[in-house]
């Protein structure tokens, strides 16, 4: 007879099964109209948090529990600039929330989804990068960017993510080519609490889509700086347009601050920003203006 | 042929609308009276007429672009769609959450940028000539310097690298 129990594979799989026994009451499926099963995070009891971008235009859905019960739920609000969707259930369900843990890189993690019936489905992976807060595309910034070695199929994003102990890293995203990204818990901690209250999250707007360009050489030299941002489009009605920019127009400052990288933009364009004067600085067919901008709201899409 | 269109965003809602009509079709208000419905996200119902999605889940509707499909992809679906086809884009993978690129390839001036911005609008280069009010000769140049700088290999792929990946709406 031999002694399994110092093998050190056996004792891994035994600590992976255990993390996944705690983690996975907070698993579960999601059935929206028109849309095929998703995967959710019970974030509070009477809470869900999904993947914004692959949940369906609706205003309710069905959660259904790893046992197989299903419950109404509302939706409160979604965020696409953190890609997260908030469900209000009709009636709460017990759970153990799993404690709140830092990410280590290279450390193994657990993603957790559920199939339509809400069995869950799990993926082993590590934590493949870590770096600092960004900003996605849609304006939302993000504590810490999260990168895992897993790629995230069809319905299986927006499940929790947690470490060996069980502990909870944040919400599964799919990012580019499938490639599993974490929302990180305290983002959907921040996130919640007005996307609850208001059904969004409020980010300024300018109204332009903008593409950074080099300037030539005689324009670099004589403002003293190499790069700027041209307007393609101004949307209708936008502070943008209320300001008098055009397409074709090129910001070389916003608000006094050259423009260089476009997450630094984003960054001064937060919730706080709506309703502030902003001094567009420009170049229009080689002449220099300067036009005043009133942050609005983004609307909703 | 009558199109329905439903998009959220104001910038959006401009350029599908540019983009149908420039395909000379005519935009209806309402579903009943469409051919095909153009819808930028989300899927709709899937009772009414055929609908296209950009960038929305495949949940069986006629078409799924990607939210980056071009000009010309976007009025050949809804040809298809009403005639009806189903269409698909080959290994469109679910929809991507995305860093703001901050990347550090060479940036474009301002007139590669046009010429770009012509070619993802579908226009040859003598029909991007023709809108910027410069030669083709030398629409010509600026294309071959921007494939350089992107490292292109295709107006589809200069299109994907240089401009959707780069081009913020704030």
């Amino acid at each position: 007879m031999v002694d399994h129990s110092k093998d050190p594979l056996l004792q891994l799989s035994a600590a992976l099964a255990s993390a996944t026994a705690s983690a996975q009451s907070s698993v579960v499926a999601i059935r929206a109209p028109r849309s095929p099963p998703l995967s959710g995070t019970l974030w509070r009891n009477n809470l869900v948090v999904a993947s914004e971008q692959v949940f369906p235009r609706a205003d309710a859905a069905e959660i259904v529990q790893t046992d197989g019960a299903a419950i109404r739920a509302r939706v409160a609000g979604r965020d696409p600039g953190t890609n997260i969707v908030a469900l209000q259930l009709e009636s709460p369900i017990e759970f153990d929330r799993p404690e709140p843990a830092d990410p280590a890189l290279g450390a193994l993690v657990l993603t957790f989804a559920a199939d339509a019936r809400g069995a869950p489905l799990v993926r082993l992976g590590i934590v493949r990068s870590l770096g600092p807060a960004w900003h996605s595309r849609g304006g939302g910034r993000i504590d810490r960017r999260i990168t895992l070695d897993l790629h995230l199929s069809g319905g299986e994003e927006g499940g929790p993510v947690v470490d060996a102990a069980g502990a909870l890293l944040g919400m599964s995203t799919a990012g580019p080519r499938g490639r599993a990204l974490v929302i990180p818990a305290s983002t959907v901690d921040r996130i919640l609490p007005p996307l609850i209250q208001t059904g969004r999250v409020a980010r300024g707007w300018l109204g332009a889509a903008l593409y950074p360009v080099a300037l030539s050489d005689a324009v670099s030299q004589q403002i003293g700086q190499d790069r700027g941002l041209m307007v393609l489009r101004v949307a209708d009605g936008g502070p943008a347009a209320a300001a008098g920019v055009i397409a074709g127009d090129i910001l070389v400052a916003i608000g006094g601050t050259v423009v260089g990288r476009p997450s630094r933009i984003a960054q001064s364009f937060g919730p706080e920003s709506i309703g502030q004067q902003l001094e567009l600085s420009l170049l229009r067919a080689g002449t220099r203006l300067t036009l005043n901008a009133t942050i609005a709201a983004r609307p909703s899409r | 042929m009558r199109v329905a269109l439903v998009a959220g965003d104001p910038i959006r809602h401009q350029d599908l609308m540019a983009i149908i009509r420039g395909g000379g079709h005519a935009v209806v208000e309402h579903h009943g009276e469409a051919d095909v419905v153009l819808v930028d996200g989300e899927s709709v119902d899937l009772h009414g007429p055929p609908a296209v999605t950009l960038g929305g889940a495949d949940s069986g509707q006629a078409g799924v672009l990607p939210a980056d499909a071009t000009a010309v992809q976007i009025d050949a679906a809804l040809l298809a769609a009403a005639a009806g086809l189903i269409v698909r884009v080959p290994g469109l993978s679910s929809p991507s959450f995305e860093a703001l690129d901050d990347g550090e390839a060479p940036l474009l001036t301002p007139r590669e940028t046009e010429v770009l911005a012509a070619i993802a609008d579908g226009l040859s280069n003598k029909a991007a000539a023709r809108r910027l009010g410069i030669s083709q000769h030398t629409v010509k140049f600026h294309v071959e310097s921007l494939f350089r700088k992107l490292g292109a290999v295709s107006r589809a792929d200069a299109v994907s690298k240089g401009l959707r990946q780069r081009l913020f709406e704030i």
